[in-house]
Formats: structure tokens, C-alpha cells, sequence
């Protein structure tokens, strides 16, 4: 059985101007250990998808949410508010794009973690908790701890933020991590660095992975298997290799040609919206 | 701490220049304002003489430079002059009129501190519902009707249709109380007479309230607004991701941040009270210094206005230092730019 199981998964906003559909049938599993990718441009659909499993969009009551997202057999969409809230921080968490604005700026890493460590042991003391931190962002490669712990987020750097983010995010030794865009506002060695970081980690925790992204070149390092989203729909799927040897949906070659090469042909032209890019699903087998 | 040290010695450094200039400024008006000062002071029936021999005594003669030194030098000496108004030292009616309006003030930035902040915190973690719009009714009402209305308003309800609060004064009639500091409240427990603080607290409640109100008003405003702001930062989303409790994250990850911008206006505000008041302590009947203020301006009773604009202004300094100081140490990026990043 897969740890993220999510079915004919539908979301629509009620405006003033009447619902507005974002997500039109999503189908994605995630098997323990897995990692999987979520590829499509802004506005297709990725980041509200991670915010539904989150069970964060759920709060929202102009949000109508309707299909099957189980995660470990139980429902997130029929849960209580309280229920999906324990999961948070302890079964699943997230890391964000930007790092150093994801910290709280008034508190220090070392409260930041404390708190996060409480969500699974809230009788914690401060004293474990910093034996805990310091454990844990030694091997996310953080040299000086100690002094990283009393640190404030404005007083570090991006990438050191990111590294603090990933030990936060595994702290709990959570079943799925997901990682919306993760590092995107790092520059791109920092941003390479912390991905295979990240990778290692996830690795050695056999933690399951749900990584968003509109850059299949990052992408592709990363993950076992790759979805594609376009417009709120599934487009194609199937594991990385097989995808990049063949892709066959005319919105995945799109796709592809527009990541950057240093060849110094310039940006590469993707049209807007073509009808080819609406053109039915294709899967790659099943890696289940 | 040394950061901390820096910062309040360059506040003080700061505030020493205004206050140069706010002299400079008082001593310009008193010059300016049309009259002899001798001469209203010894009355219509004075003659050249006496007038020429009060103005050789307040160095009138003088050129401006030399009387604006005469000027600083009594005030540093604590000497504010004689006020025509009540022919006794100026220092010794503020010493008297300042405690009153001190402790009205200070209660009233207490209540709009501890209404208007949760008000706002609470307008900001429902924004959108129904406690929101209630909360930016009542701010709407009690910012749109100024305090000495207010004051009215409710010592017609409270005081004399429902007669929870006495109409006027300080204190009841029948204590007598030793003044030691001037701040009744503080004078009554030091006399240890219970049912007299009692009094004293039962006096200043009706005031106090209505110098607040306005400040309420803006206090919640102003939170509600920083902190729907600060609702939008990536480590609020953070936060929620990470399953940390609603009423914790308004009170402690999105509060804190929220606070900074409305401390400074809170501030303001306080000060703003100080002549507010003078109003609010006619209305009340309260003998407080802006109480004092007004009939002194009415009377054009120089020294008096000069002390009372100069103890107003320090009273303004003092609580900007103070607030300067709360934000520093609240906000970790101003206590850590002094010493550098790591």
C-alpha cells in the first residue's frame, strides 16, 4: 500500500465571480521510501496540491476540496481540523522556498527548534532539546552548532538557513516530507548543494518525498518518479529515466526545452497555451 | 548589554539637543507674544518707574542672546520664575498639578495598552468573521469622537444617570490624606488607608477611560492591521505547516512581530494624552497641569506656560526614550545591529 494515496482529487475557489477550478482529478501515489517529483509552471496546480496533503488548505473556507487524499490509510479530507494538525510537524512536514524568510525573525534556531521538537515530545526539556538540535544540525554539516543555535535567521546565511530547514524538517523523523520548490531563492550552487544534501538525508531516513518544482533539470537528480502538471491536470507520468528518454506529451517537451543550457541559444520559446499541451495523460508504466 | 547602553546614551544625546531646541522655541514665543511681560505682571496702575526697575529685574533690557542666557541658567538652577496666576514659584505649581495628570495618563495608556492590543490581536486571528467587524466597530466609534466628548458622554451615563463613579475630583472630601509624592494612589498606600486608595482608584477610573478610548481605538487598528500583515509571512504558513497550535501562533509567532510598528504609534499616542487631557481634566474637574495649562495660557501667565510647555516636553522625551528602548529590546535585528552580524 502506498504511504500517499490521491484519487480524483478536485479543487475550486468560490469567488464573488462564482467557483474558480484549480485542480481538475489529480491521481498520485507516493510508496514509502519514495520520491517523487510534481513538475508544471506556476498556476498549474502543484503548490495547492502540497497544502491539501498539508490539510492546510482544508482551513480555508472559500477552498472546496472534493476526491481521496489517504495518507498512512487515514482520509485528510475527512479528518477533524485537531486530527490533521497532530500529523503536521510530526508525521509530515515542509520545507519552502526561501529559508531565511521561513524562520521567525524574532525567535533564535535554538527556540525555533525546541518548538519543533516539542510537536512530537511536548514535555521536552530546553536543555535535551539543544542536545537533540545540535545532533541534528552536525549532520546536516552545520559547523558550530552551538553557536548556529543562538543564532537569529537574519544572522545567517541562505544556505545555512537551508541546512537548519532540512535538520528542522527531519527532525521528527517524519514518514513524508514535502518540499515546495525547496531553495529556489538560493543562488544555484547553494541551491545544488542543499538539494544533494537533502537527498542524502531523505535517503538515510528512507523518508518519502513529494518535491514540487517547475525545473525538471533539478528535478531529475532527485526523484524516482516524475508527475507532470499542467493546468490542474495530470499530463504524463512514470519513472525519471523513462520520462527523460521518451517524453511524450507535447506540454513535458515544452517543458523540457525551456530548461536553460549554456549553449547561448537564449531563452528558448514555449508558447503560452497550445492544444496540444491539453492532450490526454500518458503514463510510463507503474513503478508501484 | 553594551549595545543596549550605546543606544540609550545616543536617545539621551538626541533628546538633550531637542531639548535645547524646544527652549529656544519657548523663550522665541514668549518674546513674540504682544504685551510686556513687566507690565501685565505689575498691573494697569504701575508707573514708568516700577515698570523700568521689574524690567531691569527680569532682564528685559537686555539683548536677546543675554536674556535667553539668563533663561537657561534659571531653568538649570531649577528656578522657572513666578507665575502671575497663583504668585507662588512655577516649580512648586507643577510639583503640585503634574502628579494628577501623571497618574490619569498613566492609567489611561495602561487601559488602551491592555484593551486595545487584544482587541487588535483578536480582530487579526478572525479577520474576516464577525469578532473582526465588531472589534473595527467599536474602533471606528471610539477613534471618531475626541476624548473631552467622550468624557462627557460618560459622565453622563456612569456618573450621574447611573451612579457608578463620582462626577469630579481626585479623591473624596472626607480623607485627608498627607501628600508625599503627589500621586494620590501612591500617597494613600503609603499611608496605609485602604477605603482611601479605594477612593482615589474609584476618582481617576471615569477619566481615564475616556482619555483612552481614542488610543484604544487606534491601538487595535494599528495591531490588527501589522499583524494581518505578518499573517502573510512565509514563517506564520511555517508555522501552520509545522501543526503548531492556532491560539499560539497568534499570540507568540505573529503577535510579537506585529507589536513593533504599534509600539512607536502607541507611544505617540501617549504623549498625544498629555494634551488630550487638558479637556478631559476640565470636564472631570481634575487639578491636574493641563488643567493648569489652560488658565495660565487664558491669563498669558509667561513663566507658567514656559515651565509647563518644558515639563510637557521632557515628560514627551521621556516616554519616546522608553519606547525606543521596548522596541529595541523586543526586536533582535535593532539589539544585534550595534555589535554587528556575525
Amino acid at each position: 500500500m502506498s504511504l500517499l494515496h490521491i484519487k480524483d482529487l478536485r479543487l475550486g475557489f468560490k469567488t464573488l465571480a462564482g467557483q474558480v477550478d484549480v485542480l481538475h482529478g489529480i491521481d498520485l501515489d507516493i510508496a514509502a521510501g519514495e520520491k517523487i517529483a510534481l513538475v508544471g509552471e506556476s498556476g498549474s496546480g502543484k503548490s495547492v496540491t502540497a497544502r491539501i496533503v498539508l490539510g492546510l488548505l482544508q482551513e480555508t473556507r472559500t477552498a472546496r476540496i472534493n476526491g481521496t487524499v489517504q495518507f498512512d490509510g487515514q482520509d485528510i479530507n475527512s479528518m477533524s481540523a485537531r486530527d490533521r494538525a497532530t500529523l503536521r510537524g510530526t508525521e509530515m512536514s515542509i520545507i519552502f522556498q526561501d529559508p531565511t524568510s521561513s524562520l521567525n525573525p524574532m525567535f533564535t534556531i535554538g527556540n525555533q527548534f525546541t518548538e519543533v521538537l516539542r510537536r512530537r515530545d511536548p514535555k521536552l526539556s530546553k536543555a535535551d532539546s539543544h542536545v537533540r538540535a545540535t545532533t541534528l544540525l552536525d549532520e546536516v554539516a552545520i559547523p558550530d552548532p552551538a553557536r548556529v543555535l543562538r543564532a537569529y535567521p537574519f544572522q545567517l546565511s541562505g544556505g545555512m538557513n537551508q541546512r537548519v530547514m532540512i535538520a528542522m524538517a527531519l527532525a521528527n523523523k517524519p514518514k513524508l516530507l514535502l518540499a515546495d520548490e525547496p531553495g529556489t531563492a538560493l543562488d544555484v550552487s547553494v541551491q545544488a548543494q542543499t538539494l544533494t544534501l537533502m537527498r542524502d538525508m531523505v535517503v538515510q531516513n528512507g523518508t518519502s518525498v513529494l518535491f514540487i518544482s517547475h525545473n525538471l533539470g533539478v528535478v531529475r537528480e532527485f526523484a524516482d518518479r516524475i508527475y507532470v502538471i499542467y493546468r490542474g491536470n495530470i499530463v504524463e507520468d512514470g519513472p525519471t529515466d523513462a520520462l527523460f528518454a521518451n517524453p511524450q506529451h507535447a506540454y513535458t517537451r515544452a517543458l523540457m526545452s525551456a530548461v536553460p543550457r549554456i549553449t547561448g541559444v537564449g531563452i528558448p520559446e514555449v508558447p503560452e497555451v497550445s492544444d496540444d499541451f491539453l492532450a490526454p495523460r500518458i503514463s510510463h508504466g507503474d513503478a508501484l | 548589554m553594551s549595545g543596549f547602553l550605546r543606544l540609550l546614551l545616543n536617545r539621551l544625546g538626541i533628546s538633550l539637543i531637542v531639548l535645547v531646541g524646544v527652549s529656544m522655541l519657548i523663550f522665541a514665543i514668549a518674546r513674540i507674544i504682544p504685551g510686556d511681560p513687566a507690565r501685565i505682571a505689575l498691573g494697569p496702575n504701575a508707573n514708568a518707574e516700577q515698570i523700568a526697575k521689574l524690567r531691569a529685574e527680569m532682564h528685559l533690557d537686555a539683548s536677546l542672546p543675554v536674556q535667553y542666557g539668563h533663561f537657561v541658567v534659571d531653568v538649570l538652577r531649577g528656578d522657572l520664575g513666578t507665575s502671575l496666576y497663583t504668585n507662588r514659584p512655577v516649580t512648586q505649581d507643577i510639583a503640585q498639578f503634574l502628579p494628577a495628570t501623571l497618574e490619569l495618563v498613566f492609567l489611561a495608556g495602561f487601559i488602551m495598552v491592555a484593551v486595545g492590543l487584544p482587541l487588535g490581536i483578536l480582530a487579526a486571528h478572525y479577520r474576516g468573521r464577525w469578532q473582526d467587524h465588531l472589534v473595527r466597530v467599536i474602533a471606528l466609534l471610539t477613534v471618531s469622537a475626541p476624548a473631552f466628548v467622550w468624557a462627557v458622554i460618560l459622565m453622563l451615563l456612569f456618573a450621574f444617570y447611573l451612579p457608578l463613579f463620582p462626577i469630579a475630583g481626585r479623591i473624596s472630601d472626607i480623607y485627608d490624606i498627607e501628600r508625599t509624592t503627589g500621586f494620590l494612589t501612591i500617597d494613600t498606600l503609603l499611608a496605609g488607608n485602604w477605603t482611601a486608595f479605594g477612593s482615589a482608584v474609584h476618582h481617576l477610573i471615569l477619566p481615564a477611560i475616556a482619555l483612552s478610548l481614542s488610543g484604544i481605538g487606534q491601538a487595535a487598528r494599528l495591531t490588527r492591521a501589522n499583524m494581518v500583515e505578518t499573517y502573510d509571512k512565509p514563517y506564520i504558513e511555517m508555522a501552520q505547516a509545522y501543526g503548531f497550535f492556532p491560539s499560539r501562533i497568534a499570540r507568540s509567532y505573529a503577535f510579537k512581530p506585529s507589536l513593533i510598528p504599534s509600539l512607536t504609534i502607541i507611544g505617540l499616542d501617549f504623549a498625544a494624552m498629555l494634551g488630550n487631557a487638558f479637556l478631559v481634566e476640565a470636564v472631570f474637574a481634575w487639578p491636574g497641569l493641563s488643567r493648569y495649562g489652560v488658565a495660565v495660557i487664558l491669563r498669558k501667565d509667561l513663566n507658567a506656560i514656559m515651565g509647563t510647555v518644558l515639563i510637557i516636553a521632557i515628560t514627551f522625551l521621556i516616554v519616546n526614550i522608553i519606547v525606543d528602548l521596548m522596541i529595541a529590546f523586543l526586536n533582535p535585528r535593532i539589539r544585534y545591529s550595534t555589535r554587528g552580524t556575525s
